[in-house]
């Protein structure tokens, strides 16, 4: 299947200061991609490439499996990270200028205008301007804004900043039901415990280079599982300088395992039961938070 | 295409909703109404006796050893159009009487004295002592009745009659033709008036609609809502729908006041023959269209991209004037080039691209200048707004997606070399 994005060592630089160094990843369709890292690590100029304002220096980005070009950016919906509205038009204004813009027909735009509110309530805003709204209120009517011509990708930076949990439900619900219908969604966030609810894949960047990428499991399969909890009745001794264990923390009936690279934690408990009375085993999932800190502060090994 | 009339339609209806556009629309002509109006009003009603003008007519002393030659003064005084003056004479002019003279004028009793003893009529150097010192009108006035007076009386020493000296003495009266004018007589004033409201309004629509699209694109740009319209336009779409749409509230406005002059000259005669009598062709608004339209599109596209550079407008000011510059220097300009329209700074300054729309305009409504020099003028405007979209549109582009630092020079050529 043809991906939806396509970047191939993307190069972008600003007088001298990369911003994006050598960036590639795919994006397929009815996929939630997550795109990750520090502030200043690129990722607005990602994006901006991604939606065709700025061009790269070198490298190659497609959409919908074609070069950029008008024709493919009117099936991108995109929301900025602030707020991109006119503050003194009301919303339905808003709405309708961006619509047509996107190509709809002024009626035509109305109507979704219509259908989008009510199903996140903000109907009632309709005739407010822009400036009387909360921020939560108008990060809602941007995120109408971006899916009102129905894009077959979506790009968000930072979605949910400034929402509530409840919002944040309603629209991680959307962005849901929009991958079951196979639109491909890419958002930009330094908000990790989003990233792991809702996103298939990731991309990590820092300095403009990709540190980590793939598919969350994936990562957390590769990243992970060594880091072992053991509790167990005995002599504590005959774990250590096991040599599958990189570091252990013995408080005298449970113990903190941290293994080597590439080592099976099957073959640890294999060890443990031979000397001792294992009451339990427990495998930990490293968090994806402390992946990217190990990954960005290059502790890493 | 399409997207450019969007955005171009959402400038226009949201700028003619503002308030402050509605009331410029009709505050403009009404002030001006009230300005053309309001001494023709003012005349009419105190020559009924409706209202009675208060102010005081001029009293002035002519203080002289020679009582005939001052009453001749004081006559001729009386004598000329629309004199508000009440003279009076003083004779002999001796030091206590001007003493006393002096002291009339510091109560207030009389607006100024000439003293006229026998030193001032042998070197024709006469002293005005006045608390009017800045009424050129009366000092002029003054002037000319001081003269005659002193030439009548010579005359009737000469052995002249009465009548022969009132033939001799009698002023030219100086009636203007302007060459290809369809009036036959050409009021000075009149004309004057047309160019310096032509003119004015030429200069405050460049400036003001130049301002709002600057205002226009930083709104655009701080409000982050640039980077979802480009999502969907290019950058030169955005600047030329931003551009037509502000220059199309501007063409409106126009439009409004001559319909509201048209109407009104409809209803009122006086307003129709103060119309008329402007003296204004349709070659000549047809001239006032093509260089408005093209003094906007110089303008705007130089405020655009000054707009794109900065983040505030507090932090354009600056650079704000040295674009307003060549039209405050054209406004400079606006009086000279009235009185000698084909002076060699009078061309120069007309063909300036900057401020051509203003001086090459004014010079074809007071005068008809070479045609080589308006079609120069023109196409060096045209030239000049080419240049201005090229380097305006690529400072646009990269100036809108810029926060934060406000950019040097050196970044700024470096926005024009990008591909």
């Amino acid at each position: 299947m043809t991906p939806t994005v396509e970047l191939r060592g993307v190069r972008k630089s600003y007088g001298g200061y990369a911003a994006v160094d050598g960036l590639s990843f795919e994006i397929p369709p009815a996929h939630i991609f997550g795109l990750l890292g520090p502030n200043g690590a690129g990722k607005t100029s990602t994006i901006r490439m991604m939606i065709g304002i700025i061009a790269p220096d070198s490298g190659c980005v497609r959409i919908f499996g074609g070069p950029i070009r008008r024709r493919a950016l009117s099936r991108v919906g995109y929301l900025p990270e602030e707020r991109g509205l006119y503050r003194r038009m009301t919303v339905g204004d808003n709405l309708v200028f961006l619509g047509r813009l996107a190509g709809l027909s002024a009626a035509a735009a109305r109507e979704r205008i219509d259908a989008w509110t009510r199903r996140l309530e903000t109907a009632d805003w309709i005739d407010r301007r822009v400036e009387e709204l909360s921020k939560g209120m108008q990060q809602k009517i941007q995120f109408v804004a971006a899916l009102l011509h129905d894009p077959g990708l979506i790009v968000m930076d930072e979605p949910f900043a400034g929402l509530d949990p409840v919002n944040t439900m309603q629209l991680k619900d959307v962005l849901v039901g929009l991958r079951a219908a196979g639109k491909s969604i890419l958002f930009s966030t330094h908000r990790i415990d989003q990233v792991e609810k809702l996103c298939d894949s990731i991309c990590l960047i820092d300095r403009g280079k990709s540190v980590l990428q793939g598919s969350l499991s994936g990562i957390k399969s590769g990243n992970g599982r060594r880091f072992v909890q053991i509790d167990y009745e005995g002599d504590g001794g005959c774990l250590a300088g096991h040599p599958l264990i990189d570091s252990l923390n013995d408080y005298g009936n449970h113990a903190e395992v941290r293994l080597k690279p590439g080592a099976d934690p099957q073959e640890l408990l294999r060890t443990a039961m031979r000397g001792l009375r294992v009451t339990r085993f427990q495998v930990m999932e490293p968090s994806l938070e402390q992946i990217f800190i190990d990954r960005i502060a290059g502790r890493d090994d | 295409m399409r997207r450019v009339w969007i955005i171009a339609q959402r400038e226009y209806l949201e700028r003619v909703r503002t308030r402050s556009f509605i009331v410029s629309t009709f505050a403009t002509p009404l002030l001006m109404g009230i300005f053309l109006l309001l001494p023709a009003l003012i005349a009419a009603s105190t020559a009924r006796g409706i209202v009675r003008d208060d102010a005081r007519a001029a009293r002035i002393v002519i203080a002289s050893d020679n009582r005939a030659l001052a009453e001749l003064a004081c006559g001729d005084l009386m004598r000329q159009r629309g004199a508000r003056y009440e003279p009076s004479v003083v004779s002999p002019a001796s030091p206590s009487e001007r003493e006393k003279l002096d002291k009339r004028l510091d109560a207030g009793e009389i607006e100024g004295y000439v003293w006229l003893d026998g030193p001032a009529r042998a070197s024709r150097h006469v002293v005005f002592a006045t608390a009017r010192a800045g009424d050129f009108v009366l000092q002029r006035r003054l002037g000319d009745a001081l003269s005659y007076a002193l030439a009548a009386q010579r005359m009737v020493k000469q052995g002249s009659s009465a009548g022969d000296v009132a033939a001799t003495l009698q002023p030219v009266d100086l009636t203007v033709v302007r060459a290809g004018s369809s009036l036959s007589e050409y009021n000075e004033m009149r004309g004057a008036m047309v160019v310096l409201i032509l003119v004015f309004v030429m200069f405050f629509s460049l400036l003001s609609y130049g301002v709002m699209v600057m205002r226009s694109v930083m709104e655009e740009k701080s409000s982050r809502v640039t980077e979802v319209l480009l999502c969907a336009a290019s950058a030169q779409e955005l600047m030329t729908g931003k551009i037509l749409g502000t220059g199309s509230v501007g063409l409106t406005q126009v439009a409004a006041w001559l319909a509201m002059a048209a109407f009104g000259a409809s209803r009122s005669l006086y307003l129709r023959t103060a119309i008329e009598a402007l003296d204004v062709g349709p070659s000549l608004i047809v001239y006032f269209a093509v260089f408005y339209v093209l003094g906007y599109l110089l303008y705007s596209t130089i405020f655009a991209g000054v707009g794109a550079i900065f983040n505030s407008i507090d932090e354009a000011q600056q650079w704000n004037f040295v674009v307003i510059l060549p039209l405050i220097a054209a406004s400079a300009m606006i009086l000279p080039v009235a009185t000698s329209s084909d002076s060699l700074s009078s061309v120069a300054a007309s063909l300036f691209p900057f401020c051509s729309p203003i001086l090459m305009f004014e010079r074809i409504a007071v005068h008809d200048p070479p045609r080589w020099q308006v079609a120069l003028s023109m196409l060096l405007l045209v030239a000049t707004i080419g240049a201005a979209m090229s380097i305006g549109g690529r400072i646009y582009r990269t100036g809108i997606l810029m926060y934060g630092k406000r950019p040097t020079i050196r970044e700024l050529s470096r926005w024009l070399r990008y591909p």
